[in-house]
């Protein structure tokens, strides 16, 4: 059974649809990522799970029980961290947790075992003392992640948790989440920077005006399985100077000889080539028809330096799916 | 970065409800009962520079008064002059209970909600009573620290003569009880406004209220220094003391409790206390009125008394009962019953005021019979009373059926069906008397004014209106009432199903 289950989930706000039946499953120990544009509804879904709104229609199922009926049985399994981290001024960051601790209903030595042992694996520790105000945006973050983790919720409901940290914090938290995955915890990562999400989660849901426009996992998502022709892009540079034109003119007329050839594109000191393949395409296929390519320019006499196909990511995925509207 | 797996077994759910070790000192474990947000924010508190500056310019304005009176003292030979530096004292401390306490809360439960703290709070499970209570408790502290500096200075003043120790422990009492009400109602104003303008409103509201709540403190305890020792045998006076503890006992608690439920989230019942208050509240009002009017050998003028402010409260808090939300959490609705007024839903909250207007008219009506007065005072008064319950249903009903027939679902809102009925009541006591002077009749004309909220009811126990106003009049007005009650109920049914079935 699926720890998450959400089934034609339906918010209204007045005569505006804000989520519009989303339905999907979380297994225990993995991570989805909840990819939209702004207002796609994704805020709005994530404080429904975390039974801080009603839905309008719909059923959650969290471990079998309904948020919707008993919120208050399902509270104590959900950990949200909302896009605010929250913290206090005049606090110090073993303080900020100690009261959390105690507003969970911890006591005595247990709570301060738990705070130390939180404070460990958010690397907080060294930090015990310092004012929660007093750090960094990627401290402050793991602040708030060691609040939601204090009272060892089953599902984690992060809302845009990456949102503004700088690289080295991004790949900490990744680290930090791919644990707690580990350890079997569901984690929902509502974000809207898609490299991101595409490290860190098993399986991905994109949303847009509310509705839940496809699910799968990230894999799925790169290379779906479509009945029409897929195609792929290279990227070739030639080691000749960026004024030879004669050159460069060559390359292209060449490259759009060849029968799955699109489109050539000069890019600056690359072209960039549209190569279409037949439906279903394998990834050998595609290296097949690369090397072909490659093998007709070097054999023409172009000096090719580089040579590549450009990897299909999720911001490719997320724009193909969704049409850039808002709820 | 190290990232070591937390224990399973240390972070179990389950160890959340094991007892603290018996080991432990007896101070951690009473420590453990507290409200963690008393213990947050009395270490907060503590390091604010706003705690320090005031506690630090209290003490050497008492201090600097202190030396005053020391020189005073070896001047003259006999000091009179306790009361003069009491005064000066307590105006010490009550610019900071009346003013810096009060609105530290407010500004603390304000940044909660604004910066987003709150959803993480009550996410916890402690619940918006208990936050509140927590917040309420941890300024209270906080005051109890600055009096523990300035209760020294006061209780000096004693030694200077011209005030006797009663005065003195009665001021610091009542101001004690303010400085809770005070803090209560700000607190409580944080709640208020979500908005951005509505905050800002609120927030200068806030400020002026304060300002005014600190000259009143003062004025009272003025008033009282100055005739100290001569109200000692003035029933008056401590009546007077016992109302003003029960008004802001009584709001205190209704103000909480409707405080708590705007805070709640939208899957728990949270009308249930809120209108348990307002039952126990109005019950609890009627008995010590009962008191007081056998006490004053049924006295006509406590029972009219009674009446006129019951009435006038009810009206008041049965157009926010009934301005609730339509419909109800699924997660409530299994549990409810036709009767089960106290759960969350506009109908209930109509229906429970209902209840309450015609109960308490029922309570007063029969103490107005009994009273002792003449018999066309009596009959007189009746009438107005029975037309006060009248005209209360039909301005509530009319203003609920206004706002909730309009399609639009912002002229639904609690605000907007408040609104309405301000406008409404206002509209039926201004239009009638200024027509009947435009058709050049008297501006309390009875037939004008016979849907007028608040001339209407004089009229009714106008004996020389009899006859233009007889019982027929009243039991069509009565009939309206009804009627109106009866669509009103109707459509909020209605409503609250549509609700449902979405």
């Amino acid at each position: 059974m699926s720890l998450l289950e959400v089934r034609g989930l339906c918010r209204d706000y007045g005569t505006l649809r804000a989520v519009d039946d989303v339905s999907f499953r979380l297994e225990a120990g993995s991570i989805l990522g909840f990819i939209g544009p702004n207002g796609a509804g994704k805020s709005t879904t994530l404080r429904i799970l975390a039974t801080l709104d009603v839905p309008t229609s719909g059923e959650v199922l969290l471990d079998g029980m309904s948020l919707v009926d008993a919120p208050d049985k399902a509270r104590p399994l959900i950990g949200y961290m909302p896009d605010r981290y929250g913290t206090y001024d005049d606090v110090t960051v073993a303080e900020f947790l100690d009261f959390f601790a105690r507003a969970y209903g911890l006591k005595g030595a247990q709570r301060t075992a738990r705070v130390a042992s939180v404070m460990e694996f958010t690397g907080l520790t060294p930090l015990a003392g310092r004012l929660t105000t007093a750090l960094s945006k990627g401290m402050r973050q793991r602040v708030a992640l060691g609040r939601t983790l204090l009272h060892d919720p089953r599902l984690l409901l992060l809302d845009e948790p990456a949102d503004g940290l700088d690289p080295r914090a991004r790949i900490e938290l990744r680290e930090l989440l791919r644990a707690l995955a580990d350890q079997g915890k569901a984690v929902i990562i509502s974000s809207h920077i898609l490299t991101e999400l595409a490290e860190i989660c098993d399986t991905c849901a994109i949303i847009e005006q509310g509705r839940l426009l496809t699910t799968g996992t990230v894999q799925d998502l790169l290379h779906p399985a479509t009945d029409a022709a897929a195609s792929v892009e290279l990227s070739l540079r030639l080691a000749v100077e960026r004024d030879a034109e004669a050159e460069w003119a060559r390359a292209e007329r060449l490259l759009l000889e060849q029968p799955r050839v699109m489109k050539v594109v000069r890019d600056g000191q690359a072209l960039r080539v549209r190569v279409e393949l037949a439906a279903r395409a394998s990834p050998t296929e595609l290296d097949a028809a690369c090397a072909v390519l490659l093998s007709t320019l070097v054999s023409a006499g172009l000096p090719v330096c580089a040579f590549s196909p450009r990897e299909r990511n999720l911001e490719d995925a997320f724009m193909t799916v969704t049409k850039g509207r808002v709820a | 970065m190290s990232a070591p797996v937390i224990p399973a077994a240390e972070l179990a759910p389950s160890a959340q409800a094991t007892p603290p070790a018996p080991s432990e000192p007896w101070w951690a474990r009473w420590g453990d009962r507290l409200n963690p947000l008393v213990v947050k924010e009395v270490r907060q508190g503590l390091r604010t520079r706003v705690f320090w500056i005031c506690f630090a310019l209290m003490l050497l304005a008492c201090l600097a008064l202190s030396l005053v009176a020391y020189l005073d003292l070896r001047n003259s030979a006999v000091s009179q002059q306790g009361s003069s530096f009491f005064f000066a004292f307590f105006f010490c401390l009550a610019v900071v209970h009346f003013f810096i306490v009060p609105y530290s809360a407010y500004r603390s439960l304000a940044r909660e909600r604004e910066d987003e703290t709150w959803v993480l709070l009550v996410l916890t499970g402690l619940g918006p009573r208990r936050i509140l209570r927590g917040k309420v408790a941890s300024y209270l502290v906080q005051g109890a620290l600055y009096a523990s500096a300035a209760g020294p200075f006061l209780l000096f003043s004693y030694y200077l003569n011209g005030i006797d120790l009663f005065t003195i422990l009665l001021v610091l009492g009542l101001a004690a009880a303010w400085l809770v009400f005070v803090t209560m109602v700000a607190v409580c104003a944080a709640t208020l406004a979500d908005s951005r303008v509505g905050r800002a409103f609120v927030h200068f509201a806030l400020l002026g209220g304060l300002g005014i709540s600190l000259v009143t403190a003062l004025t009272s305890a003025y008033g009282m220094i100055e005739h100290t020792g001569r109200w000692m045998g003035d029933t008056e006076f401590f009546i007077g003391v016992g109302i003003c503890l029960w008004g802001m006992l009584s709001y205190g608690w209704l103000l909480f409790e409707a405080s708590a439920a705007r805070l709640a989230l939208p899957t728990e019942n949270y009308t249930l206390e809120p209108r348990r208050a307002v039952v126990l509240q109005s019950t609890l009002s009627l008995l010590v009125a009962l008191c007081a009017w056998q006490l004053k050998d049924q006295s006509f003028h406590a029972a009219s008394f009674t009446g006129v402010m019951g009435m006038v409260h009810l009206a008041g808090i049965g157009v926010i009962l009934a301005s609730d939300a339509d419909g109800q959490a699924r997660a409530l609705r299994a549990a409810t019953r036709p009767w089960s007024l106290y759960r969350p839903g506009a109908v209930r909250g109509f229906r429970l005021a209902l209840v309450l207007e015609a109960g308490w008219t029922a309570v007063c009506f029969v103490m107005v019979q009994a009273s002792v007065a003449a018999e066309s005072t009596l009959a007189g008064f009746s009438r107005a009373l029975v037309s006060m319950l009248f005209y209360s249903v039909l301005y509530l009903s009319v203003s609920l059926l206004l706002s909730r027939l309009v399609p639009q679902e912002r002229f639904s809102r609690s605000a907007s069906v408040r609104l309405v009925f301000f406008c409404v009541v206002a509209l039926g006591g201004a239009v009638p008397p200024v027509l009947a002077s435009l058709l050049d009749l008297s501006s309390d004309a009875p037939l004008f004014n016979v849907l007028n909220p608040f001339m209407g009811p004089v009229n009714f126990a106008e004996s020389r209106y009899r006859d233009a106003l007889p019982d027929s009049m009243l039991a069509c007005v009565g009939l309206l009432a009804v009627l109106a009650a009866f669509c009103a109920d109707r459509s909020l049914v209605q409503r609250e199903r549509r609700v449902h079935a979405s």
